[in-house]
């Protein structure tokens, strides 16, 4: 490789292919990319070396994905029924708790504490359960975190299109506003997929600390 | 002998750049050779998923390098290909040569 000022690859699609490589292959498939950018920056500059790694990592990531359907594929459709009860659950659950600490507390009476616990339960209902069961199937799904996770969000939000599809006829009606709406429904997909990613990341993190260890 | 033993047409191709590339077999000389031979652009991602399929059937061995800096520091994985991977490409060689024999491939265009 000839010398010359040394040029770092787009991180996002860096962290694209991290995040989608299998936990064997977290040294040869990075690497292989590193190795052949610097060489083509040096070469050919960096704008095009930069083009040439996004298509490479865009073209490696969908490989790797399918590769995933067609290797384990009762891993990935066991983690993906499983976490779609296990939201139902955690949901139905939540749900559960939520009106049983109004009525025995008797909440309805104070707008502060009701206010409080709505406020909450929302909370809980769609932003904390759906990240803890993506978390979940992702240490379940070991080494195939991001398949699982992005298989169950896009099951959900395409399910809540649906759902939300159906019963358009109430879109039109006064004081209906459709943006929270779309948000608090599609925030659950977004967040199984950001508790995946945090897994992901940290089971990364330690494969990278292991291999230095053995170095 | 099943039809599992026959190799795919990548498969083939990524296990004869193995044998050209000797001891220098891994993921970016595979790519490249795949390029420069047969003028296809392919990933890397490809060329993983076709080779630990092809270690999964005991085709082809890999084993890690020592890690380079131009890497960032990872190691390369080198392949090699084992008794049975070879077999395996001249069964298929042998399966080709046996249903090409007596065509003729080329068409006239009149």
């Amino acid at each position: 490789m000839s010398k010359a000022t040394f040029v770092r690859p787009p991180r996002m699609a860096a962290w694209l292919v991290d995040l989608f490589t299998p936990t064997g292959q977290t040294e040869s498939i990075p690497g292989d990319l590193l190795e052949e950018f610097s060489e083509l920056a040096s070469q050919s500059g960096a704008a095009s070396a930069r083009g040439w790694y996004w298509r490479q990592s865009a073209k490696t990531a969908a490989h790797l994905i399918a590769t995933g359907f067609v290797v384990t594929p009762w891993l990935i459709a066991g983690t993906v029924v499983g976490g779609w009860l296990l939201g139902w659950a955690g949901y139905w659950l939540t749900e559960k708790a939520v009106v049983a600490v109004h009525y025995k507390y008797q909440v309805y009476a104070h707008i502060d504490a009701y206010d409080f616990w709505l406020l909450y339960g929302v909370l809980i209902e769609r932003l904390i359960e759906p990240f803890v069961v993506g978390c979940v199937i992702a240490v379940a799904a070991k080494g195939k975190e991001m398949i699982a996770t992005m298989t169950l969000g896009l099951l959900i939000a395409g399910w809540s299109g649906l759902v939300l599809g159906y019963f358009r006829q109430y879109w039109s009606e006064p004081n209906f506003s459709l943006v929270p709406l779309l948000l608090t429904t599609f925030v659950s997909p977004v967040m199984i997929v950001f508790g995946g990613g945090i897994v992901r990341e940290i089971r990364s993190a330690m494969s990278r600390r292991s291999s230095a260890t053995h170095c | 002998m099943s039809g599992r033993d026959y190799l795919g047409e990548f498969e083939h191709i990524v296990i004869l750049a193995l044998l050209r590339l000797s001891d220098l077999a891994y993921g970016v000389t595979v790519r490249r050779e795949i390029e420069v031979r047969i003028g296809r652009e392919v990933s890397i991602g490809a060329i993983y998923a076709t080779l630990d399929r092809l270690e999964a059937k005991g085709y082809v061995k890999s084993q890690l390098g020592d890690p380079t800096p131009e890497r960032g520091g990872r190691s390369k994985r080198f392949f090699h290909v084992t008794a049975k991977g070879i077999a395996a490409v001249n069964r298929s060689h042998r399966a080709i040569k046996s249903m090409t024999e007596g065509l003729r491939l080329v068409r006239s265009c009149s």
